[in-house]
């Protein structure tokens, strides 16, 4: 189980301060999904990278299964797995080569990363290409390699920032199959996300993010009780233009965005 | 973090970022292409250099004289005209003039005629010479300039005794530019002149014809060792090129393994790991030094083939040229030097955040080196002790000392010891940049952070902060110890000066220091009373007279070892090479000092001073990631190390006395968890060394016996016992409860 107490987190952008979180507060227990949904810039990536200790909070901590981590501490971060589509690949090594190295950077024996090594190719179907360069991957085939890379050291939490950006719908599939089996095994999965649609798929429960504070936590159900509203899009553009009718937010379609 | 140590880890990790960096073309562009360019081009360069300094011979026939007197240049120019008209009336001219540039020294001058000198044609006519008149030390400065050929400085006539009565005979000194060979051949014409006319004269009168030039001449030239100093500027440009391939090499691994590392979007998930920074970062950095290596090895071979054939190693070098013995001595320097470089450009390249940003960051730094690099190249540059704490100046002149076979032992060592702290010390601070903004280009961490004063107090300084300390410690100490000798202070000054400088550079500074950066001073130097706080008095007083007695102990018998161990390798020593009179009166001038101010400046202020900066700071640095076994260890190593520089001597008879002290002053630190014990038994051990050396010869052998210079066995069977029991006394006294122990 993971926790994250009125987790704060603000920039200086030239002078100018950004909050990017804003006394953010939620909970994800074991086999449970949670999806962190809300626009671009809306602090989904701060708020796991805070999670991951990558980005210490001005305010509020985390706490994961009971033990409060600090910015720095090494220990924890073996138990969290981060995937971003941002991410990349070492371009002159071969994925065998590459997961086996993040297995060593875990401190995995070497004998049980070669089972996982097996294991994770079937899953995710690496058998073609687990011997050839990551630099001759395709976008899909390198998307795999990540999520194969966050789960050689098996963390009881994943952290998925945007999995399926930039994968067709067959790729998206394979993920969805994916973040199953997680759930599943009974893992802690937070999912960031835009896509509403593939959201309302796979997650049980959703917290609707905007502008770094929580609008909006709960069920589908819950959400469609509290909204009138059946569709999460359709709830998305209410509750966007209720919290500022002055210049609404433009929402994500459902074809790729863009980041900058 | 062990757990990244150990099972080969750490070298798989090492062996991810070798391969990542072999397998890209762009490095093994450098490292095979750039040699096979590169050196025929540098050859080419080489050879125009040396065959530049040649042909100027033949363009101008006419060569100048200098001379310091109207009489002298009269006398001269009669001299001439005699060899001129010698010629004129069909004398056979032994005047050869030797078309090539093969002279090396004024060996070539003293030609005689060639007997079979068909392919060397005789001159038909005596070339031009001018003569220029002038004072002494114009005209050095004029024939070291080149504006000269020879320098007539004395020329005088001598009546000298034959059987057939006394003759006068001119005597002429003269100069010339050694190695130059414009000046050489000037010189081999005018030597040839004189014979001539010597022969001509001889013949006239054989003959019967009376003439009134004075019948014979003696010719004699110095050669002034000028242009020797331009091929060791020549010998300077290769180091350089060396020295800059191989940064050539480190610079595209280097900027790929980190700030590529960004670029790929790899770092976010290698940051997020636990595997601790350090190990990150060393990984990658002995990828950096081995392509360094792998690629000053590929130019050194290279430069090594060269200059082997075609003869310009000789040319350039010596008469030895490139020996293979040279290659093994500059393959450590290169190895060194490497090290110390590929840290450096990690540091920089770990700040970048994109490979754009690294680029641009290297390229002023490449730019700086090239200017230390260029001073080496100026000729006259000594490679005094105190440029060998300049990093990349040392090194680069070391190699081109070492080259022309000249190198001296203080400033190698300074050279090779400072650059390796440098090297420790940049790669921490590698180390904490590393990653540092790995998630976000706005967070705070930066360059200044590193050596910031923390918001934080922290109980011990760690080993990062030493390397750091020690970087910046040790050039100081090292121009320090130079000062003293430079300002000459004389009997007790001297002392109390150096004493001043160890107060100053091992106890106020480390002190500073650790207020500085919120460093828990009573722990880290150890100044409470140790084991056992809290305890009843009479316990405390209990333990404290076992530790002073047990000190004592240790000081009598420890002073007899350091004395044996430095006659191991007393040979070495400074006071091996003075003579015996040089000896008495380094003794008498020591005598001369009243005993209590040697005491207070050569036993009390060292001990102090080393022992909180050695058994306190280092002890307690190496202390926060090691062992107490290694960590004792390692600070003995470098309390040896430091005393090993004494001035502008290296007194490398000291290491193992200092070290072994270190080890038994180590060990009473670690046991007693105070550092007055220590300095206790530390200025007993100077006191009674110093004390010991105040006594003659003659009164030594009242005790000693005959061998006055070893002590005898049963002493050493006595101290040996005495170093036991003191040992033992220590480690009893310090039993029971320890409240430290999990601290120190
Ligand atoms: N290092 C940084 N420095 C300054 N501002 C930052 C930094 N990182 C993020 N921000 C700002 O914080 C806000 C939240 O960014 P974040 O990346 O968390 O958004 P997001 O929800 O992940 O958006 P997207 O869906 O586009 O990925 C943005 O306005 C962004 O500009
Ligand atoms: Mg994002």
């Amino acid at each position: 189980m993971i926790s994250a107490e009125n987790l704060t987190k603000q920039f200086n952008v030239r002078g100018v301060p950004l909050v990017a979180v804003n006394n953010l507060s939620f909970r994800v227990s074991n086999g449970e999904v949670y999806g962190l949904l809300g626009p671009n810039g809306a602090g989904k990536t701060t708020t796991l990278r805070m999670i991951m200790g990558l980005l210490e909070p001005d305010s509020g901590y985390v706490e994961i299964g009971g033990v409060r981590s600090t910015h720095k501490s090494t220990d924890i971060r073996g138990q969290l797995g981060l995937i971003s589509t941002n991410d990349g690949v070492y371009p002159w090594l071969s994925v065998r080569e590459m997961l086996m190295y993040f297995a060593d950077l875990y401190a995995v024996d070497q004998s049980l990363a070669r089972e996982r090594l097996e294991e994770l190719a079937n899953l995710l179907d690496l058998g073609g290409f687990i011997d050839q360069r990551c630099s001759t991957l395709s976008t899909g085939q390198k998307q795999r390699v990540t999520l194969a890379r966050g789960l050689m050291h098996d963390p009881p939490v994943m952290l998925l920032d945007e999995p399926t950006r930039g994968l067709d719908v067959v790729g998206s599939q394979a993920i969805f199959r994916f973040i199953d089996l997680l759930k599943l095994r009974g893992k802690v999965v937070l999912l960031s996300t835009h896509r509403l649609d593939e959201a309302e798929r796979v997650c049980d429960r959703f917290g609707l993010l905007h502008r770094g504070s929580l609008q909006f936590e709960g069920t589908l159900c819950e959400l469609q009780q509290a909204t009138g509203k059946k569709h999460l899009v359709d709830m998305f553009i209410a509750f966007i233009n209720a919290s500022e009718n002055s210049h609404p937010v433009a929402i994500p379609s459902n074809e790729q965005s863009t980041e900058a | 973090m062990n757990k990244y140590l150990s099972n080969g880890r750490l070298w798989r990790l090492c062996q991810k970022e070798l391969r990542e960096s072999l397998r890209d073309r762009r490095t093994l562009f450098t490292l095979v292409l750039m040699p096979i360019l590169v050196y025929p081009l540098l050859s080419m360069a080489l050879q125009r250099l040396v065959i530049g300094s040649v042909t100027k011979t033949k363009a101008d026939p006419v060569f100048v004289i200098g001379a310091e007197s109207e009489d002298t240049a009269n006398q001269l120019q009669g001299m001439l005209a005699e060899a001129r008209l010698a010629m004129d009336r069909g004398f056979v001219s032994p005047i050869t003039i030797t078309r090539t540039a093969e002279p090396k020294s004024s060996e070539a001058a003293k030609s005689t005629p060639d007997p079979d000198g068909s392919n060397q044609p005789g001159l038909d006519q005596l070339p031009k010479f001018d003569v220029f008149i002038s004072d002494q030390e114009t005209l050095s400065k004029a024939l070291r300039d080149g504006r000269l050929d020879l320098v007539i400085t004395r020329m005088n006539i001598e009546q000298v005794q034959l059987e057939r009565g006394t003759v006068p005979v001119y005597e002429i000194l003269a100069e010339f530019r050694q190695n130059d060979s414009r000046s050489e051949a000037a010189l081999s014409v005018f030597r040839l002149a004189t014979q001539m006319i010597n022969d001509f004269q001889a013949e006239m009168i054989r003959k019967g014809v009376d003439r009134k030039l004075p019948v014979a001449m003696t010719f004699n030239a110095t050669g002034i060792a000028e242009r020797e100093d331009l091929s060791a500027s020549i010998a300077g440009v290769i180091p350089l090129v060396l020295i800059l391939m191989t940064i050539t090499g480190a610079v595209y691994p280097a900027i790929d393994l980190t700030a590529g590392e960004r670029e790929r979007g790899t770092m976010e998930a290698l940051i997020a790991t636990p595997a601790p920074r350090f190990a990150l970062l060393f990984s990658k950095y002995v990828a950096v030094v081995t392509v360094a290596v792998l690629t000053a090895l590929a130019n050194l071979f290279a430069t090594w083939m060269t200059l082997s054939f075609g003869g310009l190693g000789q040319a350039l070098l010596g008469k030895n040229g490139f020996s293979v013995w040279v290659f093994v001595q500059i393959l450590p320097l290169l190895v060194i030097f490497a090290s110390f470089f590929s840290a450096i450009l990690l540091a920089l390249c770990s700040f970048a955040r994109s490979f754009k940003e690294a680029q641009a960051y290297l390229i002023p730094v490449m730019l700086l080196s090239l200017g230390p690099g260029l001073v080496t190249l100026m000729p006259n540059v000594q490679f005094t002790s105190l440029l060998g704490i300049v990093p990349l100046v040392n090194i680069l002149l070391l190699s081109r000392d070492i080259m022309t076979g000249q190198s001296s032992m203080v400033p190698a060592f300074a050279a090779v010891f400072s650059t390796i702290i440098y090297a420790c010390a940049t790669l921490v601070v590698a180390a904490r940049l590393f990653g540092a903004e790995a998630a976000t280009s706005g967070s705070q961490e930066s360059w200044w952070e590193l050596f910031s004063r923390p918001k934080k107090s922290q109980m011990l300084p760690d080993a990062g902060e030493l390397a750091i300390y020690l970087a910046v410690l040790f050039p100081m100490f090292f121009v320090a110890s130079n000062l003293g000798g430079m300002i000459e202070l004389k009997g007790s000054w001297a002392l109390f000066f150096n004493a001043a400088i160890l107060f100053l550079l091992f106890l106020l500074m480390p002190l500073t220091y650790s207020w500085y950066r919120r460093i828990d001073i009573p722990t880290t130097f150890r100044l409470g009373q140790g084991t056992g706080v809290g305890e009843p008095l009479w316990i405390r007083v209990g333990r404290w007279v076992g530790y002073v007695i047990g000190v004592v102990l240790l000081s009598a018998g420890l002073w007899m070892v350091a004395f044996e161990a430095y006659l191991l390798l007393e040979s070495w020593s400074l006071a091996a090479q003075l003579t015996e009179a040089d000896k008495q009166k380094l003794k008498a001038d020591f005598l001369a000092v009243p005993f209590l101010v040697v005491f207070l400046t050569g036993a009390l202020a060292p001990a102090i001073a080393e022992e909180f900066f050695f058994r306190g700071f280092v002890l307690s640095a190496f202390r926060s990631k090691l062992s107490a076994y290694r960590s004792v260890l390692f600070s003995s190593l470098l309390f040896g190390l430091f005393h090993v520089i004494a001035g502008s001597v290296l007194s490398i008879e000291k290491l193992l006395p200092t070290i072994i002290l270190g080890l038994a002053i180590g060990y009473v630190a670690i046991q007693t968890g105070s550092l007055w014990p220590g300095i206790l038994l530390h200025t007993l051990h100077n006191g009674l060394i110093f004390g010991m050396s105040r006594f003659t010869e003659q009164d030594l052998a009242k005790w000693f016996g005959d061998d006055t210079k070893h002590i005898p066995i049963s002493w050493l069977c006595g101290g040996g016992l005495a170093i036991a029991f003191g040992i033992a006394l220590v480690f009893v006294s310090s039993q029971r409860k320890r409240f430290h122990e999990d601290v120190i």
